[in-house]
């Protein structure tokens, strides 16, 4: 199996087919169980993920982004376009798993969990405040209105933090657009 | 732009990817203008961020991974390259025309349905000018810096543009090109922007834009003109319509012969822009 399963599937290659379901299924189905209300709901959408991944498999450039984010801006998008239009609220479960070091597990899942442990990384590196910001905005899917009614912090601030904290992440990760690059430390 | 556009431009681009738009958000956006770096940045740590914590481990229902696995199969005994010659995003070769109509619509999102069946109906005829519409300079627009600029102070310049994202058309290797499209019905003047659009090679085929607009029949799109992608990043391309357009509802791209057609056999459709409702 070459290094990118992607082109493999682009390529024609049936095998790579069945090890991108083995090696991000679990991933895209966690994302869509996490996003989502219930699991109807999620396994539409996993099918409607994966059948644009199968569909833009050629797309994929690994100078760009690793395979496991590629897939996950998808997901992103197909799942946020469904939440905005059955204007459904993204689900609170599964807040015991934010923030868990993914434990040891067999090699195809140790690599789509290094994206994930340089995710926790990428939060630690932030002020407390913005990592509580941005895990309950990002990861639990809460609105600034929701967020500041939570924490007691003022709206503006929320955003702020929200603002920064995401800033200073792309620097931690190196996606940062140089132009930007100043307010991370501002 | 001041510091204090480039910080709502930021904070769209952050709500975008975070939780989405509204369309007035989304008009706002397209309205002030942004880097498709920037936004591609922006999206790939939210992306990122939101695997922390995630248990990839669990197992989605078994009906369901093999419903994917035989559409993956499906999809994968009909690609049209072997492993050798697969070529890097920006010089794959054009090669949608296999598709049906549709069939693309099978996979289509819910939310360009509404353009897929205007555009089903969708048989250009041949186009006759009109008086009141000045001829084109020229069938092949240069893809520079002016036409980027002379977007933005069309945007800088007047209110009540009409605006639309580009998404997929029917051609499987074009479904992830992005970008936008503003129309002025006062100035009679638009521009496209792409990513991911890539290069043609003009003596084998052109580009093509159709725009649907009240005054003409789906049937009957109004030619949008015809271009090459001759670089590869963003591209901002100037919109050529040779008939009056009036509040256009969706913008098409075809891949066409050169010099373009005048009744297009619709096989492959690059791109597709529908105008949301209020955007128009």
């Amino acid at each position: 199996m070459a290094d990118s399963i992607l082109k493999e599937i682009a390529a024609g290659n049936r095998t790579a087919v069945d090890e991108c379901l083995k090696k991000y299924g679990g991933l895209v189905w966690s994302l869509a169980r996490r996003m989502l209300r219930n699991s109807d709901d999620a396994e539409d959408a996993v099918q409607e993920i994966f059948l644009d991944i199968w569909k833009n498999a050629a797309k994929f450039d690994e100078s760009q982004a690793s395979e496991t984010t590629f897939i996950a801006m998808i997901a992103r998008r197909r799942l946020i376009d469904r939440i905005r239009f059955t204007s459904r609220r993204i689900s609170a479960d599964g807040l015991d798993d934010v923030m868990v070091e993914p434990a040891d597990r067999a090699d195809m899942k140790m690599q789509t969990s290094l994206e994930a442990n340089d995710a926790v990384k990428a939060l630690r590196s932030l002020r407390p405040e913005q990592q509580q910001v941005l895990e309950l905005s990002i990861v639990q899917g809460l609105s600034h209105q929701e967020i500041a009614d939570r924490t007691g912090m003022p709206l503006g601030t929320v955003k702020t933090h929200a603002r920064r904290g995401i800033l200073q992440a792309r620097e931690f990760l190196g996606l940062t657009n140089p132009d930007r690059s100043r307010e991370v430390h501002a | 732009m001041s510091e204090e556009e480039k910080d709502r431009v930021l904070d769209l681009l952050i709500d975008k990817y975070v939780y989405g738009l509204n369309e007035e958000e989304s008009l706002e956006l397209v309205e002030a203008g942004y880097e498709l770096d920037e936004a591609e940045s922006i999206e790939q740590t939210v992306a990122t961020l939101c695997l922390a914590g995630l248990d990839s481990s669990s197992e989605m229902p078994p009906e369901l991974y093999s419903k994917l696995l035989k559409q993956g199969h499906e999809i994968a005994d009909s690609a049209p390259a072997r492993p050798e010659e697969v070529q890097p995003v920006r010089e794959i070769v054009l090669s949608g025309g296999r598709s049906t109509w549709f069939g693309w619509l099978g996979w289509a999102t819910a939310a360009a349905a509404s353009v897929a069946l205007a555009v089903s109906l969708f048989v250009p005829r041949e186009t006759v000018p009109r008086a009141d519409v000045p001829p084109p300079a020229s069938p092949t627009p240069e893809l520079q810096v002016v036409p980027a600029q002379q977007r933005q102070a069309l945007i800088a310049s007047i209110a009540g543009l009409v605006t639309a994202e580009w998404g997929k058309g029917n051609v499987a290797e074009l479904a992830s090109v992005s970008g936008d499209v503003v129309w002025s019905d006062e100035k009679q003047e638009g521009y496209m922007r792409f990513r991911g659009l890539p290069r043609n090679d003009g003596r084998k085929e052109t580009y093509q834009l159709w725009i649907f607009d009240e005054t003409q029949d789906p049937k009957t799109p109004v030619d949008g003109g015809t271009f090459d992608v001759t670089d590869d990043g963003e591209v901002v391309i100037p919109i050529n319509a040779k008939l009056r357009v009036r509040n256009p509802s969706a913008f098409a791209v075809t891949i066409e012969k050169p010099g373009g057609v005048v009744v297009s056999k619709r096989e492959k459709i690059a791109t597709l822009a529908p105008v949301k409702p209020g955007q128009a």
